[in-house]
C-alpha cells in the first residue's frame, strides 16, 4: 500500500530514480542501431565513421526522442488532469492539427523539409491554433473544458481537410513529404534542433509545474476546487497554454506522433498515483524513456530499412489503449 | 505480341464493358499518365491525344491538350466528356476507382506497368499496337535500348562507384533494388548501395548513409540544394560528402518510366562520373 | 451578535430562472442554522450563493460586512469550508491526502504539508472517527465513509464559517448523529458559525438554533425551531399532513408524519 501522503521525499526519491533509467536508456540504446558503431572506436577517434554515427546522427536523434516524448506525456498528463478524462490525448486540442497544416504549407511553397523554416513556420501555426482555440473557447469570462475539446475536434478536421486538399494538388513526391506530418519522424542530425526542443519543453514545463497541486485541487471538481481557493479559471488557461506550448514545439520538430501523450500518463498514474506534483515530472522523464525506445525499435525492426515512430507508437498504443477503455468501463469509472 | 495480349486480358478483367479491340485504330486517345502521354507522342500519335492528366508537361505540345484531371485522382467526367475511344493509365496508389468507373461507361482501358525497364518496353509496344502504329513501337525500343547501350559504353572503362539516390529529404527515403531509377543507377556506372534493403523505396535511418559510405549521392528530392547540404553536411566520413559529389538531379525524367529513359541515364552517368565530359545534347 | 455570513435580498437561478428570490439569511458565530424545504426549493442554490460559486442576479452576500465577490479566492477560503452534497472524488488519493486538500487555502501552491498541517488533519480525522483509514485510497471506502471524509476536509481547513448541503444523507444513525454532533460542537467551542440543509426534520430541530424554512424560493417562516416547526407551516410547506408533538423532557418539537387512515381520525 501506498505511503497515506506524498512527501518531499518520495518525490525526490522517485523522480531521480526515473531520471537515472532515462540515463540509462539513452546510454543503452545508443549502442543500438541498425548498422555496426563501436563505442570505443568513437571515443577514440572523433573522425571515425563509429563517432559520426554515434554521435552526429544517433545521439542527436536520441535527445530529440526524450525531448519530444517528455513534452508530449507532460502535456497529456496535464490535459488529462484538467479535462478530468484520463483519455484525453494532446492532440485532441487541435493544436498538433495546426501546426501540421502550417508545416505542410511552408512545405509546398518550396521549403527544404529539412531547413528550419518549415518548424518555424509549424510552431507559428501552433500558436494561431492556440490563439484560435483560447478565443473561440471562452465566452463570459469562461473557458469550458468540453468547448475546448469541441473547438479541438473542429480544428483537427480542418486541418485534416487542409492536408488532404493538399495532397490532391500538389505532386506525387511533394505528397509524400506530407506523410512526415501525419506519421512522424525524430531524424535529425542538428543539436541546433534539439536544443530548441529543449529550450521550448523546459519553458512548458516549468510553467504547468507551477500548477501541479491547482490540478490536484481542480479533480476534486470545479466548485470544490473554487471553494478550497483555486481560481480555477486562471489555471484553465494558464494549463492549456503551457500543454499547448510544449504540443506545438513537439509537433513542429517530429510531426504527429500518435498515442506517447496518452499511454505514458495513464501507465504512471497506475503505478504512482494522482498526485500531479509528482506525476507531472515523472510523465516528462518516462514518456522521454518511452519515445527514445519505440524510436530504437522503429530503427532496428525492419533490419537496415525504418519503420515511421508513429507506426511503432500507434502498434504499442493501440492495443494498449483499447485495454485502458475495456478496463475503465468494466470498472464503471469510464 | 504477348504483352499485348497481356494488356489487353488486363484491361479485359475490369469488367463486361471493355471490348477486346475497336475495327478502327483509336482515334481518340486519353492519357492518364505522365509517361504514358510522352510515349503516344514519341510514337508520333501526339495529334490522336485529346485528353492528358494535369502533369503531363512533356512533350511541350501535351501542355496544350485538355487536362482531364491528376495522374493520382482523374476526373471521370471530364475523361469520359473527351469522348475517347481509348484510355491508357497506369496504375497509381490513387486512381483505381475512377479507371474502374471509366471501364464501367464502356470506354476501353489500356494499364499499362512502369516499374522496371522491362514494363517500359513493353509498355511501348503494347501502346503501339493498341494504337495499330505498326513496328513504330518495336522501332522505338530499338532505339532507347541502343541510347542506353551507348551510355554503359562511355562508363564501361571506368571504376564503379557506389551511388546512394535518395527520394525524400524527411523522412528519408531512397531508391532500392528492383526499381527503374536502380537499373538506371546501373547502366550509368553506379552500385547502389540500397539494393539489399530489400524494399523499393526504403526509408533509411540517417546512420545507414553513413555506414554504406556512398562515393556518390544523388540528391532527386523535392527541395532545395541546401536542404540536402544540410541534410548530409556533418556526415564527413562519407566519401561523397567529403568530396563533395553531393549532386542534384531533376526529377522529372528520372522518375518517368518513357522515352526520356535515355536522359536520365546520361544525367546520371554525369553525375556519377563527371570526368566523363558535360552531356552532349 | 451579527451575521459574519449573510445573504441580503438575494435573488439566483440558472438560465432564464430564478431559484431562489429575495432571500435574506445570517450565519452567525456559534449558532447552527438548519435550512429545511420541500424538494427543489432552493435550498442547494442558497448554499451556492452563500459560498460565492453562484453569483446573485439580485441582492449582495457579505462576509464580514463586505461584498464577498470582492475578496480574494483564498482568503475566502481560509474562513468558509463547504460540504457540498455528492461532491467528486478523485478516488486514487488516500484518506489523509484528501483531507490535507483542505489545507491548500493556508499553504503556498506548490508546498508539501508541514508538521502542524499534519496534525490539523489528523485531529479532523480523528474527530469524524476516520482515523483507521487514513491510508486507505477513496476507492475502498463507503458512501457513509467517503461523505464524512468530505467533512473533514472541510474541518481541516479550520473555517469560521461552515456551509453543508446534506451532509447525512448516506449516513446511519450513528453517523447521522455523530456529524451533527462535531458540528454543534464546532459552533459552541470553537466558534464557528455553521449553516446546514437538512432533510431530517427531527434533526434539525435537535440540533439548530435557529431553522430557515424555505418554499419555492423564498423564506417562509425562520426562528427558532419550535416557532418555525409547527404542524400548520409544515402542512402547507410540503403538502402532507404532519404531527408535531413535544419532547417531554427537553420541550424540542418532534415531527411526526401522519398515516393517512389516521389523518382521518384527527
Amino acid at each position: 500500500m501506498r505511503a497515506p501522503y506524498l512527501t518531499a521525499r518520495r518525490l525526490t526519491a522517485t523522480l531521480a530514480a526515473l531520471a537515472l533509467g532515462l540515463v540509462a536508456t539513452l546510454a543503452v540504446t545508443l549502442l543500438i542501431g541498425p548498422s555496426h558503431a563501436s563505442l570505443g572506436t568513437a571515443l577514440g577517434d572523433p573522425s571515425t565513421p563509429d563517432a559520426v554515427i554515434l554521435f552526429r546522427t544517433r545521439l542527436p536523434r536520441l535527445l530529440l526522442a526524450a525531448v519530444v516524448g517528455g513534452s508530449l506525456s507532460a502535456a497529456g498528463t496535464a490535459l488529462q488532469g484538467l479535462l478530468g478524462n484520463p483519455l484525453a490525448c494532446p492532440h485532441v486540442l487541435g493544436v498538433s492539427a495546426g501546426a501540421a497544416l502550417a508545416g505542410v504549407l511552408a512545405l509546398i511553397a518550396g521549403a527544404d523539409p529539412v531547413s528550419p523554416l518549415v518548424p518555424a513556420a509549424a510552431f507559428l501555426g501552433a500558436l494561431g491554433t492556440i490563439g484560435a482555440v483560447s478565443f473561440g473557447a471562452r465566452a463570459g469570462g469562461r473557458t469550458a473544458p468540453h468547448a475546448v475539446l469541441l473547438i479541438g475536434v473542429v480544428c483537427n478536421a480542418i486541418a485534416a481537410a487542409g492536408i488532404m486538399l493538399v495532397n490532391a494538388i500538389v505532386s506525387y513526391a511533394q505528397a509524400q513529404g506530407v506523410l512526415f506530418w501525419i506519421m512522424g519522424s525524430l531524424s535529425t542530425q542538428s543539436y541546433a534542433v534539439v536544443g530548441a526542443a529543449a529550450l521550448y519543453a523546459s519553458v512548458g514545463l516549468v510553467w504547468l509545474l507551477r500548477y501541479s497541486q491547482d490540478l490536484n485541487l481542480l479533480a476534486a471538481g470545479e466548485e470544490g476546487a473554487f471553494q478550497l481557493g483555486v481560481d480555477v479559471e486562471r489555471v484553465r488557461r494558464m494549463v492549456f497554454l503551457a500543454a499547448s506550448l510544449l504540443v506545438g514545439a513537439a509537433v513542429s520538430v517530429s510531426g504527429m506522433i500518435a498515442f506517447v501523450g496518452l499511454i505514458v500518463p495513464h501507465l504512471l498514474r497506475l503505478i504512482l498515483g494522482p498526485d500531479h506534483r509528482l506525476l507531472l515530472p515523472a510523465s516528462f522523464l518516462g514518456g522521454a524513456a518511452f519515445l527514445v525506445w519505440a524510436d530504437t525499435l522503429a530503427r532496428v525492426a525492419l533490419g537496415p530499412a525504418e519503420l515511421p515512430v508513429g507506426v511503432v507508437t500507434a502498434l504499442l498504443g493501440g492495443p494498449f489503449f483499447v485495454f485502458l477503455l475495456r478496463r475503465d468501463l468494466r470498472r464503471g469509472m469510464a | 505480341m504477348l504483352a499485348t495480349a497481356l494488356a489487353v486480358a488486363v484491361a479485359g478483367c475490369g469488367g463486361p464493358a471493355s471490348t477486346p479491340g475497336p475495327a478502327r485504330p483509336p482515334a481518340r486517345v486519353v492519357s492518364l499518365a505522365p509517361s504514358v502521354t510522352e510515349i503516344v507522342f514519341a510514337l508520333g500519335a501526339g495529334s490522336r491525344v485529346v485528353g492528358v492528366c494535369g502533369q503531363c508537361n512533356h512533350p511541350p505540345a501535351a501542355e496544350k491538350v485538355t487536362r482531364v484531371g491528376g495522374y493520382l485522382s482523374p476526373s471521370v467526367e471530364a475523361v469520359i466528356a473527351a469522348r475517347p475511344d481509348l484510355v491508357a493509365v497506369v496504375p497509381s496508389p490513387g486512381n483505381r476507382e475512377g479507371v474502374r468507373a471509366i471501364e464501367r461507361a464502356g470506354v476501353r482501358v489500356l494499364v499499362v506497368q512502369d516499374r522496371t525497364l522491362a514494363d517500359l518496353w513493353a509498355s511501348i509496344r503494347s501502346l503501339s499496337d493498341a494504337l495499330a502504329l505498326g513496328d513504330a513501337g518495336a522501332r522505338l525500343v530499338e532505339d532507347l535500348q541502343h541510347g542506353l547501350d551507348a551510355v554503359r559504353a562511355r562508363v564501361a572503362g571506368l571504376p564503379r562507384r557506389r551511388v546512394l539516390l535518395v527520394v525524400g529529404h524527411k523522412p528519408l527515403v531512397v531508391a532500392g533494388g528492383g526499381t527503374l531509377q536502380d537499373e538506371l543507377l546501373t547502366i550509368a556506372g553506379g552500385d547502389n548501395v540500397a539494393a539489399d534493403v530489400g524494399q523499393s523505396w526504403p526509408q533509411l535511418s540517417l546512420e545507414m548513409v553513413v555506414a554504406r559510405a556512398p562515393d556518390v549521392i544523388v540528391d532527386t528530392a523535392m527541395g532545395t540544394e541546401a536542404g540536402g547540404q544540410s541534410l548530409f553536411g556533418s556526415l564527413d566520413t562519407v566519401p561523397a560528402v567529403r568530396e563533395g559529389r553531393v549532386v542534384t538531379v531533376p526529377a522529372d525524367t528520372l522518375y518517368r518510366a518513357g522515352p526520356r529513359v535515355v536522359e536520365a541515364a546520361t544525367a546520371l552517368a554525369h553525375a556519377i562520373h563527371p570526368d566523363i565530359g558535360p552531356p552532349s545534347g | 451578535m451579527s451575521a459574519v455570513l449573510a445573504a441580503e435580498r438575494v435573488a439566483a437561478g440558472y438560465g432564464a430562472r430564478d431559484v431562489v428570490d429575495d432571500v435574506s439569511v445570517g450565519v452567525t458565530p456559534g449558532t447552527l442554522v438548519g435550512v429545511i424545504g420541500p424538494n427543489g426549493c432552493g435550498k442547494t442554490t442558497l448554499v451556492r450563493v452563500l459560498s460565492g460559486v453562484l453569483a446573485p442576479r439580485q441582492g449582495v452576500v457579505r462576509l464580514d460586512g463586505r461584498p464577498l465577490a470582492e475578496q480574494p479566492r483564498r482568503a475566502v477560503a481560509r474562513r468558509v469550508a463547504v460540504v457540498a452534497q455528492d461532491a467528486p472524488l478523485v478516488l486514487g488519493f488516500t484518506v489523509l491526502e484528501t483531507v490535507l486538500m483542505g489545507r491548500a487555502p493556508h499553504l503556498p501552491s506548490l508546498a508539501f504539508p508541514r508538521a502542524h498541517d499534519l496534525v490539523v488533519a489528523r485531529a479532523a480525522l480523528a474527530r469524524l472517527d476516520l482515523a483507521d483509514l487514513e491510508a486507505r485510497p477513496l476507492g475502498a471506502l463507503s458512501g457513509g465513509e467517503r461523505q464524512r471524509v468530505l467533512l473533514a476536509r472541510a474541518l481541516a481547513q479550520e473555517p469560521e464559517v461552515l456551509l453543508l448541503d446534506e451532509p447525512t444523507t448516506h449516513l446511519d444513525l450513528r453517523h447521522q448523529v455523530e456529524t451533527l454532533e462535531v458540528v454543534r460542537q464546532l459552533c459552541r467551542d470553537g466558534g464557528v458559525g455553521a449553516l446546514a440543509v437538512l432533510h431530517d426534520l427531527n434533526l434539525a430541530a435537535l440540533y439548530c438554533d435557529r431553522i430557515v424554512l424555505l418554499v419555492d424560493g423564498h423564506v417562509a417562516h425562520a426562528g427558532r425551531p419550535e416557532e418555525v416547526l409547527t404542524a400548520g407551516h409544515l402542512a402547507a410547506a410540503f403538502r402532507t399532513v404532519v404531527h408535531v408533538g413535544r419532547d417531554a423532557v427537553t420541550g424540542d418539537p418532534i415531527v411526526l408524519p401522519v398515516r393517512r387512515d389516521q389523518a382521518r381520525r384527527t
